[in-house]
């Protein structure tokens, strides 16, 4: 990621500098995260750790560019997305992040092709390159012969295996997954650690993921734990 | 900022196929909405095309019963005094007329026998109507004859066994032949086809006897072979020259008859004069109720149609919040999800237009097959539909659309949990 602002040599890909997100439920102010301060490099493959309720998922959307900070700054790939307009911070999204969700989240009418296919819809990309892409990612994750399948006769690694090459369609910057091997079991949630951590390693995608299971966070090369709405050691 | 505009149209074409696979995938709900506005659709395709069927029917008359013309009736039709004769108008009324009512340049004594049963070989139909008339029929009354000629003042004179035959008995005892020269038993008198009307496809004045089902015979023949009262008709048809005027003739015509049928002041007309116009007053009230009355069901049908739309949306897009969440998590804004389902909206209810003047057309043609309504179908009819189906779509639609556009990626997600 080198050359990619004019700061872009000695700024990493996300900086987040003093952010809090609060939200205000009848009349009370709730306070999930309470001044993070956190930078990460192009290229590195992170964990974000913590219990439930500690804020990691909240922080994990505001990486994401699906929620916004209360206060404080998040520079990604050297900008201010404080700035950015809703369609903006879409366009960014669809460019420079790809998701993993724990429940995958496939639409279910659509084959996994189709859902490969999905974030490529809202990006200039033509079709043609789309869905050529669309098959060599099917192809990396071992499920060529399963592309006219739909969600609902896929098993639970292999949707997530959709999910991921979904993730990879736009050849985005950032892989954001969250709790991905939370609805899988121990040799299937290896699986796809192996093909994150392969994302990583190969592609040199930055690859962050949050999670409570110490065996997905082990695959990661940095710890980043998040009590109480501070990072706590990263 | 030119390449955020230059990837609408490739956005907007996609998402017409996100539109149009979402909508293969709720088939059950999908059909549904397209019944619904279906519904609506068909109403309003009938109730076009009745209008419009009213409007030609209505020009046809005028056409047909001339614009210079006026009938008078025995009797007041319209307020039908009890015990009041409807044997009125005699010959010495014609002779009067003819004689001094101004502008007046013919009058057509009319009488006529209902129902009787025409006999051809084997075949046996019953008109409705056997008019007894004057010479050159067809002329008179604007109605070419397809084949074969006119009643002669020859005929009249000579009490000739000679008809004009309508379409709808012709078409009845020779089918596809030509009646022309043929002997056919009326009753029991035989008479020879010497023309036939040409095809009128309507029927007469708030009755469902088509125009086309009958037979014209000299008035001498009739009235001496059948038997008719021979001082008086049913009706007489004045002609004058100028069709402007025709209030004026009329008011004038009403004092003759009055003088002569030495009605007193106080006395109530003991005839009716009717103009095309009056026919076609008589016709739009008739025709008007049911209109009206389709009118009404069209706008609660396609109303109907729009409620049935927006909540089957919205359940759809609370039932589809995790689609709608991941869409706008890869990418997709809002007003890329609003163009997606504005889109199905659009797609379901163009749809339900195509259904709908289908359902119309069908519904149309039983209705008119049942004499209930006129029909004319038109491209009109089709445009009006696809019109009506889009704004249902935009207003009923807008709404959901508006409520799938504006979810919180985060929230949306968080229900698929």
């Amino acid at each position: 990621m080198t050359g990619q602002a004019s700061s872009g040599e000695s700024e990493p890909l996300i900086r987040l500098t003093d952010v809090t997100r609060s939200y205000v439920m009848g009349g009370v102010t709730n306070t999930v995260l309470a001044g993070v301060t956190l930078d990460v490099a192009a290229g590195e493959f992170a964990a974000i750790m913590g219990p439930s309720g500690s804020g990691k998922s909240t922080l994990l959307h505001i990486l994401g560019l699906l929620d916004r900070p209360s206060s404080g700054s998040y520079r990604l790939r050297g900008r201010e997305t404080g700035e950015l307009s809703d369609d903006a911070l879409s366009h960014l999204r669809n460019q420079a992040i790809g998701f993993v969700f724990q429940s995958f989240y496939l639409i279910p009418y659509a084959t996994a092709l189709d859902n490969v296919l999905l974030p490529g819809l809202y990006s200039d990309a033509p079709r043609a390159a789309l869905v050529r892409r669309a098959g060599e990612l099917l192809d990396k994750v071992g499920l060529t012969s399963q592309a006219r399948h739909k969600p609902s006769q896929l098993s639970g690694g292999q949707q997530q295996r959709v999910a991921l090459a979904r993730s990879l369609i736009n050849d985005p910057d950032l892989i954001l997954a969250d709790e991905p091997t939370g609805q899988l079991d121990s040799a299937t949630s290896r699986e796809i650690m192996e093909l994150l951590a392969a994302i990583n390693r190969d592609a040199g995608k930055t690859v962050i993921v949050v999670t409570h299971d110490p065996d997905t966070a082990a695959y990661a090369r940095r710890q980043i734990l998040v009590t109480d709405g501070r990072v706590a050691r990263s | 900022m030119w390449r955020v505009l230059s990837r609408y149209p490739r956005l907007l074409w996609r998402l017409q196929g996100v539109a149009g696979q979402a909508l293969l995938a709720h088939k059950a709900r999908s059909f549904f909405v397209v019944a619904a506005v279906a519904m609506g659709i068909a109403a309003l395709t009938v109730i076009v095309a009745s209008v419009d069927g009213a409007r030609r029917k209505a020009l046809e008359i005028v056409d047909f019963f001339g614009p210079d013309a006026v009938l008078v009736l025995g009797g007041d039709i319209e307020n039908r005094p009890v015990g009041q004769r409807l044997n009125t108008l005699s010959w010495s009324d014609a002779r009067a007329i003819a004689r001094s009512l101004p502008g007046a340049y013919a009058v057509l004594p009319m009488r006529s026998v209902r129902s009787v049963t025409l006999r051809y070989g084997n075949k046996n139909h019953e008109v409705p109507t056997v008019v007894g008339a004057t010479e050159n029929y067809a002329a008179t009354w604007n109605w070419p004859l397809s084949e074969g000629r006119d009643l002669s003042a020859d005929d009249i004179a000579h009490g000739a066994k000679v008809a004009l035959i309508g379409d709808a008995p012709a078409k009845a005892l020779f089918g596809d032949a030509s009646p022309i020269g043929r002997t056919v038993m009326v009753k029991n008198l035989p008479v020879q086809i010497v023309g036939r009307l040409s095809y009128r496809g309507f029927t007469g004045g708030g009755s469902d006897v088509s125009v086309d089902d009958r037979l014209i015979m000299p008035i001498s023949t009739l009235t001496q072979r059948f038997n008719l009262d021979r001082h008086y008709f049913r009706g007489l048809r004045v002609r004058f020259h100028d069709p402007d005027l025709i209030t004026v003739h009329m008011e004038n015509l009403r004092s003759l008859l009055r003088h002569e049928h030495k009605l007193g002041p106080t006395v109530p007309d003991d005839f009716t004069i009717m103009s095309a116009s009056e026919i076609l007053k008589f016709l739009t009230a008739f025709t008007g109720g049911l209109v009206a009355f389709l009118g009404v069901t069209a706008g609660v049908a396609i109303l109907v149609g729009g409620f049935v739309l927006a909540n089957l949306m919205f359940l759809g897009v609370s039932e589809r919040r995790v689609e709608i969440g991941l869409r706008k998590a890869v990418g997709a804004t809002s007003g890329a999800i609003l163009i997606q389902f504005l889109s199905e909206a659009v797609y379901l209810t163009l749809a339900g237009a195509i259904l709908g003047v289908g359902l119309g057309v069908g519904l149309g043609e039983s209705l008119s097959r049942l004499g209930m309504l006129e029909l004319r179908l038109s491209p009109k009819i089709f445009v009006l539909s696809l019109a009506a189906a889009l704004a249902i779509a935009l207003a009923f639609g807008l709404r959901p659309a508006r409520k799938a556009a504006g979810l919180d990626p985060i929230e949306a997600l968080r229900g698929g949990e």
